[in-house]
C-alpha cells in the first residue's frame, strides 16, 4: 500500500470534493474535513503496523517527476520520492493527530466556511508532504505550498491586526525559503548519483548526504577548499532557523500567533515550527557536517539565546497568546541546543522535544482559544480566580502549563533532560558545545517555571474577577474536552513511557551520529 | 525570370505564416471599408482564423530545418519558430479578450501588424530587415498605445513615440558604425565576425551599446524604461497586455541574436556577460523597488514588467546554451502569466474602473474566478510554486549558478543572489492585489460582477496551463532542447 501517498493525497481529494459542494451547505465542509482527517488517522495506524524502526528509511515511493535535459551541463532529475524514518515517522503521526484536533477546533468558524476548510485541507497535505519528501525540490514545493493557505487563513479569519500579521508571516517565511532555494540550486548542480554517467543532477537528499556524490571541482564539492560549503551551511541554516524560529529571526511568530484563529495557531505552533527543526536535521546537518562542526558553537549559542530571550519575553507578556508564543521560541531553542551537541542523546532529545512541544503547544493554544471564545479578551491582567467558575478548564491549564515547564511525568521533561544530557556530554565527547552553554540554558527552565506559575497565580487563583463579561463563563464543552483530553493523555503517556517514542527516534539518532563518525568529523580539536 | 520566381516562391513557402498575416491584414483593410462599425464579427473571424492558421502551420512544420531565405536576410529555424508561436499566441489571446472594441478595423490591423513585425524580427539576419520589422512593430505600437482616445492615452502614446524614435535613431547610428567597420550588414556571417575581431576598435563598443540601447528600450529594461509606466497606465488594458508581451519578447529574441553576434564566439574585446548581468541587475532592482510604491495596479505591473525584463535577460547573461534555453522557457511562461494577469485585470476593469489597488477591496467574494486567476497570475510572476513561473525561474537561476561555477564571475553570483532576494521584495507588491481582493471586507452594496462564460473559461484554461507546466515542464523543455544556436 502506498501509505504515504494516501496520507498526502486524501486531503487533496477532500479539498477537490469541497470545491464542488455548493457554498450554501455550510455544515458539509467541517464534516468532510473531519472525515478526511479521521481517515488519515486510520491510514497512519495501518502504516504504523508496517513500520519497523530498526530499518531506517522505509515505505518509500519513488516516481520520476521532472526529467529534463539541461543541454551542455547535464540533466535535471527530480522525483516524487517519499519515505519515512525514525525522524519523520513521529512527526507525521503528530501532524495527523494535530490536524484532526485543529479540524475539531475549527467547528466554531462561521465566516466563509468553504474557503476555510479547503485551505485547511491543502495545508494538511503540504505539511505531511514536507515531512515525507526526500527529494529536495519536492520538499521545497510542499514547503512553499504551505505559505499561501497560511497567508489567507491568518489574513481572512484572524484577529484585529490580521492583515499586518499575515503579510509579515508571508514575507519572513518566503525570505527563509529563498535562502533554502539558493542552497538547493547550488546543491543539485553539485551532486550526481553514483551510478550515473552523463551528469545527472539530482535533487535526491540521500545522494546529497553522501559526500562522495559531489562532482569533483563543483562549488560545493566536499573535498574542495570548503569556504563555499560553510556559506551554504550558514544560508541553509538561517533559512530553516526563520521557520523554527530562532532569535533573532523570530519576530514574525508572536504577531502571527496572536492574530491567527485558534486552530491555525495550533497548527503553526505544533507543526509548522517543527518543519524548521526537521529541515535542520534532515538537510542542513547531514548534507553539511563540516559546516555543522565549524558553526556548532554558533548553533548552540543561538539556541541558548532563544531559550533565555524567549523566556524573558514570555515573562513580560501581557497577552496570554503572546506569552505562549514566546514560550514556543524558548522551547524550540532547546531543539537547537540538542542538535548542536551532535550526540545521540542530544539528537534524540531534539526530536523528542519537537514531538512533545507539538503536543503541549497545541494544548496551550487551545486553552487560550477556549478563554478567548468566551470573553474576547486575552489580557492576563483582566482575569483572576478563574479556577472558581471553570474547574475542569483550570485542571487542563495546570496540566498544560506543568507539562510545558518540564515537570517530570510529562513529555516535556524527557525531551529537555535528553537534550541536557547531550549538551553537557558534548563538552567531553566532541567538544562542540562549550560547557557553559547548557549551564546558562538551565536558567531557561527556571524562567519557564517563573512565567507559568506567575500566570497561574494571576489568572486562576485568588478571588474571582473579570474585566469584561461577554457571555456566561461556562466550563469546557464536550467539543473542547475532545480536543484537550487526547493531548493531555499523549503528553502524560510520553512522559511516563518514553520508550514509546524513543523506540522510533533512537535508531534514527544512532544512525545520524554514526554517519558523522564514519566521516571522521567528530574529532574536532 | 521564371527561375527567380520559383526560387523566391520556394522561399515564400517557408514563411507561409507571415504571408497569411499579410493577406489577413489586406482583407481586414478591405472589409473595414464595407462593414458597419458595430457589426465586425466577420473581421474578428478572419483575423482569428489567420492567426490560428499561421500557428498551426508552424506547429506542422516543426522541427524546422535551418534555412536562409531571401538572400540571407531572413532565417527560418526552430529558434524563430518558437518565438513566432509565442507572438501568434499573444496576438490571438489579445484579440480574443478585446472582442467588443470600437474601431475594430484599425485595432485588428495594428495587432496583426505587430505580430507580423515581431515574427520577421525573430527571423532577421540582416540589419536592414531588423530595422524595417522593428519599425513595423514600433509604429503600430505607438498608435495602439493611444487607443483609449483620451488625454492620458495620447500623452502615453506621445511619450512612447518620442522615446521610441530616439531608440530607433540610436539603432540606425549604431548600425551605420558597424557597417563602416565590418563592411556588412549581415550580423551572423563570418565576414562580420572576422572584421570585428580584426578591427578591435573602440568604435565597436560604442556601436554595440547604441544597438543594445534600442533593444533595451523595446524590452523596457533600465535605464531605457521610463516610457513604460505612463504607457501601461494610460493605454487600454488589452493593449497593455499585448504590448507587455509580444514586442517585449520580440525584443528579447533579437537581443539574444545580436548579443550572440557581438560576442564573436567569445573573442570579443569586452565580456558581454558582465554587461548583460549589470543591466539585468539594475532592471530587477529598479523595477522591483519602484513597484513597491505604486498604488495604481497597471503602473505597478509596468514596473513589474521592467523587473521581468531583468529576469528575461538574466539567462542570456550566461551566454551559454543552457542559459538561453532557460530564457526561452521563461519567455513562454512570461507570455502566459502576464496575459493571464492582464486579462483578469481587464475583466475587473470592464466592470468598473479601478484606478487604485484599494478599489479591489473585497471583490474576491463577488468575482471568484477572475480573482483566483489574478492571484495565480501574480504568484506566477513572483515565481512561487505551484506555477510554471517557479520552474522557469528555477532553470534560469540554475543556469546562472552554473555559469558562475564555470567562469567565477562575481557579477553573475551577484545577479543570482539579487534576483532571488528580489523575489521577496516582489512578493510584497504582487501580494497587494490578493490582499485587497480577499483580506479586506466587501464594501456594502457591491453587486456581483458578471463575466461571460467564455471569459471565465479562458482564465481557467490559462491557470490550468500555468499549473500544468509546473507539474510537467518536460514537454515544453523537450521542444526547447531541440533548438540549436550558434554561440
Amino acid at each position: 500500500m502506498p501509505y504515504l501517498s494516501l496520507l498526502i493525497f486524501v486531503p487533496v481529494l477532500a479539498a477537490l470534493i469541497a470545491l464542488v459542494i455548493p457554498t450554501r451547505y455550510t455544515r458539509a465542509f467541517p464534516w468532510l474535513t473531519l472525515a478526511a482527517t479521521v481517515l488519515q488517522l486510520f491510514i497512519f495506524i495501518a502504516m504504523a503496523t508496517h513500520f519497523n524502526p530498526a530499518d531506517g528509511l522505509q515505505l518509500s515511493e519513488k516516481k520520476s517527476w521532472i526529467s529534463v535535459s539541461l543541454s551542455n551541463w547535464g540533466h535535471l532529475q527530480a522525483d516524487y520520492f517519499v519515505a519515512v524514518d525514525g525522524l519523520s515517522f513521529p512527526l507525521v503521526g503528530l501532524s495527523v493527530v494535530i490536524m484532526l484536533i485543529a479540524t475539531i477546533s475549527s467547528w466554531s468558524v462561521s465566516k466563509s466556511r468553504k474557503g476555510y476548510f479547503i485551505l485547511l485541507l491543502i495545508l494538511n497535505a503540504a505539511i505531511i508532504g514536507s515531512f515525507c519528501a526526500l527529494d529536495f525540490l519536492l520538499f521545497y514545493v510542499f514547503f512553499e505550498f504551505m505559505l499561501l493557505p497560511m497567508f489567507f487563513l491568518i489574513g481572512i479569519w484572524g484577529g484585529p491586526k490580521r492583515e499586518y500579521a499575515s503579510i509579515k508571516f508571508f514575507l519572513y517565511t518566503l525570505l527563509g525559503s529563498i535562502f533554502i532555494l539558493i542552497v538547493m540550486v547550488g546543491l543539485y548542480l553539485s551532486v550526481q548519483p553514483p551510478e550515473s554517467s552523463n551528469q545527472v543532477h539530482t535533487f535526491n537528499v540521500l545522494h546529497m548526504q553522501n559526500q562522495e556524490n559531489f562532482i569533483p571541482g563543483s562549488v560545493l564539492d566536499a573535498t574542495g577548499s570548503g569556504t563555499w560549503r560553510l556559506w551554504a551551511f550558514a544560508i541553509l541554516f538561517i533559512g530553516f532557523a526563520i521557520k523554527l524560529p530562532a532569535v533573532p529571526f523570530h519576530t514574525w511568530l508572536p504577531d502571527a500567533h496572536v492574530e491567527a484563529p485558534t486552530a491555525i495557531s495550533v497548527i503553526l505552533a505544533a507543526l509548522l515550527l517543527k518543519i524548521g527543526g526537521y529541515g535542520i536535521l534532515r538537510f542542513v546537518y547531514p548534507v553539511f557536517p563540516d559546516g555543522a562542526v565549524y558553526f556548532s558553537d554558533w548553533v548552540a549559542g543561538i539556541g541558548v539565546v532563544s531559550i533565555i530571550y524567549g523566556a524573558l519575553n514570555a515573562l513580560a507578556s501581557k497577552d496570554l497568546k503572546r506569552l505562549i508564543a514566546y514560550s514556543s521560541v524558548s522551547h524550540m531553542g532547546f531543539v537547537l541546543l540538542g542538535i548542536a551537541s551532535a550526540t545521540t542523546e542530544g539528537i534524540a532529545g531534539a526530536v523528542y522535544q519537537m514531538v512533545s512541544h507539538g503536543i503541549i503547544s497545541a494544548m496551550l493554544f487551545l486553552i487560550a482559544g477556549v478563554l478567548y471564545d468566551r470573553t474576547n479578551d486575552r489580557l492576563i491582567e483582566n482575569y483572576s480566580g478563574l479556577a472558581l467558575p471553570m474547574k475542569h478548564y483550570t485542571a487542563f491549564v495546570l496540566i498544560a502549563f506543568f507539562a510545558s515547564l518540564g515537570l517530570p511525568g510529562f513529555s516535556g521533561f524527557i525531551g529537555e533532560v535528553l537534550i541536557f544530557f547531550g549538551a553537557f556530554q558534548s563538552h567531553t565527547l566532541n567538544n562542540l558545545v562549550p560547557f557553559w552553554m547548557p549551564l546558562v540554558a538551565t536558567l531557561g527552565l527556571l524562567l519557564g517555571a517563573g512565567y507559568y506559575l506567575w500566570t497561574i497565580q494571576r489568572m486562576f487563583f485568588g478571588p474571582f474577577a473579570i474585566k469584561t463579561m461577554h457571555t456566561e463563563l461556562n466550563d469546557l464543552t464536550p467539543r473542547e474536552y475532545s480536543m484537550l483530553l487526547p493531548l493531555a493523555i499523549l503528553a502524560f503517556l510520553f512522559g511516563i513511557l518514553p520508550q514509546l517514542l524513543l523506540n522510533y527516534i533512537n535508531p534514527f539518532a544512532e544512525n545520524f551520529i554514526g554517519l558523522w563518525f564514519s566521516l571522521g568529523l567528530n574529532a574536532n580539536p | 525570370m521564371r527561375e527567380v520566381i520559383s526560387h523566391y516562391g520556394s522561399h515564400l513557402a517557408l514563411i507561409i505564416p507571415e504571408v497569411i498575416l499579410v493577406i489577413a491584414i489586406c482583407v481586414s483593410l478591405f472589409l473595414g471599408l464595407f462593414i458597419k462599425k458595430n457589426k465586425s464579427t466577420l473581421l474578428w473571424f478572419v483575423t482569428g482564423t489567420a492567426l490560428l492558421t499561421a500557428f498551426g502551420f508552424i506547429i506542422l512544420t516543426w522541427p524546422q530545418k535551418p534555412q536562409e531565405i531571401f538572400a540571407g536576410t531572413l532565417r527560418v529555424d526552430d529558434f524563430s519558430a518558437f518565438f513566432r508561436l509565442l507572438f501568434l499566441t499573444g496576438g490571438f489571446l489579445t484579440l480574443f479578450i478585446s472582442l467588443q472594441k470600437e474601431s475594430a478595423t484599425e485595432y485588428v490591423i495594428l495587432i496583426q501588424a505587430i505580430v507580423l513585425g515581431s515574427c520577421l524580427l525573430a527571423m532577421s539576419m540582416h540589419f536592414a530587415t531588423v530595422l524595417v520589422s522593428l519599425e513595423l512593430v514600433s509604429l503600430s505600437g505607438y498608435v495602439l498605445a493611444g487607443f483609449a482616445f483620451n488625454k492620458q492615452s495620447s500623452e502615453g502614446s506621445m511619450k512612447y513615440f518620442l522615446m521610441g524614435t530616439v531608440a530607433t535613431a540610436c539603432l540606425v547610428y549604431g548600425v551605420s558604425l558597424i557597417y563602416g567597420i565590418s563592411g556588412t550588414l549581415y550580423f551572423s556571417t563570418t565576414q562580420f565576425v572576422d572584421a570585428l575581431i580584426a578591427s578591435s576598435s573602440a568604435l565597436i563598443l560604442i556601436a554595440a551599446v547604441l544597438i543594445l540601447a534600442a533593444l533595451l528600450f523595446k524590452i523596457s529594461a533600465v535605464p531605457f524604461h521610463l516610457w513604460a509606466p505612463d504607457v501601461y497606465q494610460s493605454s487600454p488594458t488589452p493593449v497593455v497586455a499585448f504590448l507587455s508581451v509580444v514586442p517585449k519578447l520580440a525584443g528579447i529574441a533579437l537581443f539574444i541574436k545580436i548579443v550572440l553576434a557581438f560576442n564573436l564566439f567569445g573573442q570579443a574585446a569586452i565580456d558581454w556577460r558582465m554587461v548583460i548581468a549589470a543591466f539585468s541587475i539594475t532592471s530587477i532592482v529598479v523595477g522591483n523597488l519602484s513597484a513597491l510604491a505604486q498604488t495604481n495596479p497597471k503602473r505597478m505591473l509596468a514596473y513589474s514588467s521592467i523587473a521581468q525584463a531583468g529576469f528575461l535577460m538574466a539567462g542570456v547573461a550566461t551566454l551559454d546554451l543552457a542559459g538561453i534555453r532557460a530564457t526561452l522557457l521563461y519567455a513562454a511562461v512570461f507570455l502566459l502569466m502576464n496575459l493571464l494577469t492582464f486579462t483578469a485585470l481587464y475583466f475587473f476593469e470592464k466592470w468598473k474602473p479601478l484606478p487604485a489597488m484599494s478599489d479591489f477591496a473585497g471583490l474576491g467574494r463577488v468575482a471568484f474566478i477572475p480573482s483566483l486567476a489574478l492571484v495565480i497570475g501574480l504568484i506566477a510572476l513572483t515565481g512561487l510554486p505551484p506555477t510554471a513561473g517557479f520552474t522557469a525561474k528555477l532553470l534560469v537561476f540554475s543556469s546562472l549558478w552554473n555559469a558562475w561555477a564555470d567562469s567565477g564571475l562575481t557579477l553573475i553570483l551577484i545577479l543570482f543572489i539579487v534576483g532571488l532576494i528580489n523575489t521577496v521584495i516582489a512578493l510584497y507588491f504582487y501580494l497587494k492585489i490578493p490582499y485587497y481582493l480577499f483580506l479586506k471586507e466587501t464594501p456594502a452594496g457591491t453587486a456581483s460582477i458578471k463575466i461571460s462564460i467564455t471569459g471565465n473559461l479562458l482564465l481557467l484554461i490559462l491557470v490550468v496551463v500555468i499549473i500544468w507546466l509546473f507539474l510537467n515542464p518536460g514537454l515544453l523543455m523537450g521542444w526547447i532542447n531541440r533548438i540549436t544556436f550558434v554561440l
